[in-house]
């Protein structure tokens, strides 16, 4: 039946639906994510979507009471998600009560809320294991998430959802950016924090009660998260965060969907005795992970090992332009030999060699049997660093009143950071000085 | 600016001290030192270092580089000989707890695992609670406590802990007029007893009436000596006055290159 | 072989009838009862379970530390199936119904308490991330991890869902040994270091400033609260334990003048709440036939117990405001 292609998964019958569905929550999470992680309130989605459970049970239950067949899938979905939708608005108002009227700090708030609406959820679920088994079969599906049984109009029921969280955020995006980077600065613009704040928590209970029947109630705040701090990495700029967090959402919702119904199958086939079909939450936790991980690891910008490597970059290159500077202190135009060069250098001398190469090659020396030799670019780069150096040495001593004995060691660090922008200022706040506080010259400004 | 070398052991003495706060400089090359004995301000703006000061001499914030030590020792070695008086609003003050109680924490540090307080321990607790005119509220929780009770009780942790120095963040800030003159009169009966004690302090205009030595920050140091000497228009000018833009610039750079960050 | 419980048919005046005689015939040494009933196995569980949830509970609350408990709780199933590889039960599904040993669990306990605590700390510090964020990472990641074995390994998904919620009614008095031994790590841990505790949970820069090493509290507590997690999910699941880390504390949190009060008043309240949820599903399965999940009905005892105590005290709270206002 699985031929393998992925095509298959959005035009065969039974998989389309788990397919888009699936991709569609996590679109609408992932979204609402970035909203959730800028307001840093990443744990208010973990609360409650715990707080969605006894919802979905007592959506089942009235289902239940009116007879409804278990197999009238979409209309017991309707049932749950209105019960999900209800008794999470519950637990927010419940989380403010305690927040704001008893004092209660709010992890514990939030903590509390959590276990108790899922204790009361599954007291519930008891009740009900035994009055409407089937019915009950049903609710548990959505404690980890079972996408595999969505049919074509589940489709239908998430994309209207999905387009409301779409135009929610597009209609507010000005105060959403406002209020996440500074909400006293945006009150003061007159726009109503406090409206904000309640579409913020509509959303946030539309995105949960989308999502979990992909992801189920237990892992749902992680597709809140995930997605959202994964895009995070790449980019300062709030709409390509969206962007990038709608396409993490959707890649987690497809792929896991896909490895849940595959290796489904495959043990399917290994132990055909056992009859289960593989939960699609936690694969769809588990790809959004790692996508969120291999972000904060190799983002462009800010990926831990893309930083590693800049660090790396940065020792070598003032690991060259410390040589160089050795070099400018010889005379101009000698050939320094090597045993000179070295002697001052804590390096060892295979790698020494290396450098020296190196720049030699980049055509900073100019290699010769006797030894090395600054070419006219090397002059010229490691003048501007002896410079840079006197002139900071300078500003230390003159304008920010250092005693003459401890500034060296600043403009040894300094010399290489400084920029060509830095330098024009510092020459003209210091009108363009001739010595350095060691009655040293300063080499002119290069052209 | 330099202070006069004093005959006197140094109470404090900073070597060369870089402080980084949440990856943006605090303090800058930090080098001075202070005589025992004294009652020492440290002022400067908002976000100049004080707080981060006293929270790197106390280890409680690694440098970049540098460090302090008192009387010649390194802090490990003066641990018991040092007390500190947070700012109030560090602590949670919902926190169930009595008076005695929190004030029986300053000998916490002495006490040492796996030993409760004695005899000793609770009337040196009764002795500086009543130093501070706390006896009425002893028994009291800590909530139902005013502004500059809660205070006092903080210095009543620190007094009982017998200490040589003491460092007090912001005790002043937000305390009535009666909280303000006691703490004053106890700095005062501290130095009496050649004490040294470190205060951040806010207000400009009580510097010349409560300290004797003056430490005045921004992100470098400005002065470092007594307030007859250093206390003057120029140095508040430098400390209060310009913010050195350049060396803010470099300084960011450097810390962007440091953790391999691209500078936009 | 089989015996009568004592409880069955019982009303909820009747279950405390029946427990109260039980307990009177214990101590005064006649007719003493050789078996325990299953309702008073479940009660010493959970009364166990209460007791080392309500020492550590307070600490969290006030350490602002219970979501990190939150996290712990779900990264400790991971654990479990750890602790079932390394010994090598190829039936998994023992650890659920039975067989349990009881080293490898703590240790495994030990092992994914230290874990999430080092993975949130090198998100939130090394990589700079948010910490709930960093939190949120990685205990979902690693929570779903152990579900996913779980389901592989026992090849029935229904076992995910056990761990989840516990149950309750299928202790049997072996269980009780984890719990217990629980309660005696946490109480010794409590009495060795109430100092240290206190300190770092109330002014952790005064503690850092003695050179009391906050970082060291902060593991031990978070190894303590995975300890006795992993000793309470056969019992309630991961999820409520949180409720029992949380409610009594909450509760005591509203009468206490100190933390030694508090901490005995949210023993009490955990004990009362599983009292009460025990009689009430025993009640209800009298009355109505309905078989109730045990440890659901004590989560609610604790919502209950918080609510009466938060009204109590508010309620005294506004007639003691009015009278010097309404002169």
């Amino acid at each position: 039946m699985i031929d393998g292609s992925l095509l298959q998964f959005f035009t065969d019958p039974i998989l389309r639906a788990p397919t888009i569905g699936c991709i569609l929550m996590c679109i609408s999470s992932g979204l609402v994510g970035v909203v959730v992680f800028l307001k840093k309130q990443s744990l208010i989605g973990e609360a409650l979507s715990h707080a969605t459970y006894p919802g979905v049970i007592l959506g089942a239950m009235i289902a239940g009471v009116f007879e409804i067949d278990s197999s009238n899938d979409v209309l017991i979905t309707i049932f749950v998600m209105l019960g999900a939708s209800f008794t999470a608005l519950i637990g927010l108002w419940c989380i403010h009560f305690l927040q704001h009227k008893v004092k209660v700090p709010s992890d514990s708030a939030l903590c509390f809320v959590l276990a108790a609406f899922f204790g009361i959820g599954l007291t519930l679920a008891s009740q009900m294991q035994f009055a409407f088994s089937s019915l009950y079969r049903q609710a548990q599906i959505y404690l980890y998430g079972q996408a595999a049984t969505m049919i074509d109009i589940h489709i239908w029921v998430y994309s209207i959802l999905f387009v409301c969280v779409t135009i929610v955020i597009s209609l507010f995006y000005k105060e959403i950016r406002t209020i996440a980077f500074d909400r006293e600065y945006a009150r003061s613009l007159g726009i109503n924090t406090r409206t904000v704040d309640h579409i913020i928590y509509l959303l946030i209970v539309i995105a949960l009660v989308i999502g979990i029947r992909s992801v189920g109630v237990v892992l749902m705040s992680a597709m809140l998260i995930a997605p959202a701090v994964a895009a995070r990495q790449y980019t300062h700029k709030l709409y390509i965060t969206f962007i990038l967090a709608a396409l993490f959402g959707g890649v987690s919702g497809f792929l896991g969907n896909y490895f849940s119904i595959s290796i489904g199958n495959a043990l399917a086939i290994h132990f055909p005795t056992h009859h289960f079909a593989l939960a699609t939450g936690p694969m769809i936790v588990i790809v959004a992970s790692i996508l969120c991980l291999l972000s904060l690891l190799f983002a462009p910008e800010r990926g831990l090992v893309i930083r590693y490597l800049r660090i790396a970059h940065f020792r070598y290159h003032c690991l060259q332009e410390n040589l160089l500077k050795a070099c400018w202190r010889f005379p101009e135009g000698k050939t320094i030999p090597f045993d000179e060069i070295s002697k001052y250098q804590s390096l060892s001398p295979t790698y020494l060699r290396f450098v020296l190469a190196s720049l030699a090659w980049q055509g900073w020396l100019l290699k010769e049997p006797a030894g090395y030799r600054l070419s006219p670019e090397g002059r010229a780069w490691s003048t501007r660093i002896v410079r840079l150096h006197r002139l900071w040495e300078v500003y230390l001593v003159d304008y920010l009143g250092m005693g003459v004995e401890r500034v060296h060691r600043s403009a040894e660090e300094m010399e290489h950071i400084i920029t060509p922008e830095l330098e024009r200022e510092l020459t003209l706040l210091l009108n363009d000085p001739k010595r350095d506080p060691h009655s040293q010259p300063i080499p002119k400004e290069f052209e | 600016m330099t202070h006069l070398k004093e005959p006197r052991e140094n109470a404090l003495h900073i070597h060369h001290l870089t402080v980084n706060y949440d990856q943006t400089p605090v303090l800058w090359d930090i080098d001075c030192s202070i005589p025992s004995g004294n009652i020492v301000g440290i002022i400067g703006p908002n976000g100049a270092g004080k707080s981060t000061l006293i929270k790197t001499a106390l280890g409680l914030v690694q440098p970049i580089s540098g460090k302090t030590t008192f009387f010649g020792k390194s802090l490990e070695e003066s641990r018991r000989r040092i007390a500190y008086v947070p700012q109030r609003e560090s602590v949670d003050w919902d926190f169930p707890i009595t008076v005695k109680n929190l004030v029986m924490m300053g000998r916490y540090g002495t006490l040492g695992l796996f030993r409760w307080p004695k005899q000793a321990d609770h009337a040196a607790v009764n002795h500086y609670i009543e130093a501070m005119g706390l006896t009425p509220y002893a028994d009291r929780q800590i909530n139902q406590l005013s502004g500059g009770q809660q205070q006092r009780a903080f210095i009543a942790r620190a007094l009982v802990q017998e200490a040589d120095i003491y460092f007090m963040d912001e005790p002043f800030a937000g305390v009535d007029m009666g909280t303000e003159k006691a703490i004053m009169d106890m700095l005062h009966h501290l130095k009496s007893h050649g004490k040294t004690v470190f205060v951040v302090h806010h207000d400009l205009n009580t510097v010349e009436t409560s300290f004797d030595w003056i430490l005045m920050l921004n992100l470098r140091l400005i002065a470092c000596g007594p307030v007859v000497e250093v206390f003057n228009t120029d140095t508040l000018m430098m400390t209060y006055g310009k913010t050195y833009a350049l060396l803010d610039d470099v300084l960011k750079i450097s810390q962007a290159r440091s953790q391999g960050i691209k500078n936009r | 072989m089989t015996y009568s419980n004592p409880y069955t048919d019982q009303s909820f005046i009747g279950f405390f009838y029946t427990l109260l005689t039980r307990l009177w015939s214990l101590l005064t040494g006649n007719a003493v009862p050789d078996t325990l009933a299953t309702d008073e196995i479940q009660l010493l569980v959970l009364a166990g379970v209460a007791i080392s949830c309500a020492i550590l509970g307070v600490f969290l609350v006030f350490r602002k530390m219970t979501m990190l408990a939150n996290a712990l709780s779900h990264t400790i199933l991971l654990g479990i199936v750890a602790a079932f590889l390394w010994t090598q039960s190829h039936h998994l599904a023992n650890a659920f119904e039975g067989v349990v040993n009881e080293t490898a669990l703590l240790v495994a306990a030990l092992a994914m308490g230290l874990l999430t605590t080092f993975l949130t700390e090198l998100l939130s510090k090394g990589f700079g991330l948010q910490e709930d964020a960093s939190t949120g990472v990685v205990f979902t990641s690693l929570f779903a991890l152990g579900v996913i074995a779980v389901t592989l390994l026992t090849r029935d998904a229904h076992i995910g869902l056990e761990a989840v919620m516990g149950n309750v009614d299928a202790l049997q008095a072996h269980d009780m040994r984890l719990v217990y031994i629980t309660v005696v790590i946490n109480s010794i841990s409590l009495i060795l270091f109430y100092k240290e505790f206190a300190i770092t949970t109330f002014d952790p820069a005064l503690s850092r400033s003695f050179g009391i090493p906050n970082g060291f509290y902060n593991y031990l507590l978070m190894v303590l609260v995975s300890i006795t997690a992993i000793a309470a999910f056969r019992a309630v699941g991961v999820l409520m334990v949180l409720a029992f880390f949380t409610g009594p504390p909450l509760t005591a949190k509203l009468l206490a003048k100190n933390l030694s009060q508090a901490i005995c008043l949210a023993a009490l309240f955990g004990i009362g709440s599983a009292l009460l949820g025990v009689a009430l599903a025993r009640h209800v399965l009298t009355a109505y036939g309905v078989s109730l999940s045990t440890g659901g009905v004590c989560v609610c005892a604790i919502v209950l117990l918080y609510l009466g105590t938060l009204i109590c005290t508010k309620w005294t709270m506004k007639t003691f405001m009015k009278s010097p206002l309404s002169s």
